[in-house]
């Protein structure tokens, strides 16, 4: 890069990939700290990202064997703010594995912490492939 | 540059201090899951945990401190938690933990000089 504290703009697109493993969910957090600050978020929606991105591998990880697969991080740019989505890739379910009662607790945390903190949110799977999702605007746009 | 995770167990002059600092997540919860058990199964039903050092909580670390809130109380006694950080405190507004959990902003509030 030309100019390491060049703005992002609508359009910008920021990949990450790593392994599924719970102490490297930190990565996501650390880029997404990044990204929100260069996308003009203010340090309090930049507070909110980065637990919200932290909740949103959590739910990417959600009855899944993660431990051969990977996540993989993309957050896009908007005009009114960001969407990002972690995918969970190569990891086989264990769809059949009933939760403990601590991962259930945990699992209702998770989605109050994205409904409080994020416009949208969800997850969905299919074929083995999980994917969660948000979208936040900035305040000073979000009205 | 963020703290590094520490769990220290001090004793108090009614109910053990379990102090943790840095960021409690999916990564280091079950160190403090595995602490809050083991003083608990000591027998003791009240317990302070303190979190004036800790600068990141997610959602597995919420459900560990409910997890153990709900032994303490099955046990007659309490989780008292410490937290004085706008940005945790709001962690636990948001979830609706302040009205579940004995929150205090200091360890004298919670009866831990």
């Amino acid at each position: 890069m030309n100019d390491p504290g060049a703005p992002l703009a609508a359009g910008d697109r920021i990949e990450l990939r790593f392994p599924a493993r719970g102490d490297l969910v930190v990565l996501a957090r650390l880029v997404t700290s990044a990204v929100a600050t260069r996308a003009g978020f203010d340090v309090e929606e930049l507070e909110d990202l980065r637990l919200a991105v932290g909740e949103l591998c959590l739910l990417a990880l959600q009855g899944s064997d993660a431990r051969h697969g990977d996540l993989r991080l993309e957050l896009t740019l908007l005009g009114d703010g960001v969407a990002i989505t972690c995918s969970l890739e190569r990891a086989s379910t264990t769809g059949d594995t009933e939760p403990s009662a601590d991962e259930m607790e945990a699992a209702h945390l998770s989605e109050q912490i994205l409904t409080a903190l994020v416009d949208e949110h969800g997850r969905q799977s299919e074929d083995g492939a999980v994917r969660a999702w948000l979208r936040k605007r900035r305040r000073e746009l979000a009205g | 540059m963020d703290q590094e995770f520490h769990i220290e167990e001090r004793p108090g002059a009614t109910a053990p201090v379990i102090a943790v600092q840095g960021e409690v997540d999916v990564a280091t919860a079950p160190q403090l899951r595995e602490c809050l058990q083991r003083v608990i199964a000591d027998g003791w039903s009240t317990v302070v945990l303190d979190l004036l050092g800790v600068t990141f909580l997610d959602s597995t670390a919420l459900g560990v401190i409910v997890g153990a809130h709900k032994r303490c109380r099955e046990l007659g006694g309490e989780l008292r938690v410490v937290v004085a950080d706008p940005r945790l405190v709001k962690i636990f507004e948001i979830t609706g933990l302040t009205g579940v959990l004995t929150i205090t902003d200091s360890l004298h509030a919670a009866g831990a000089p």
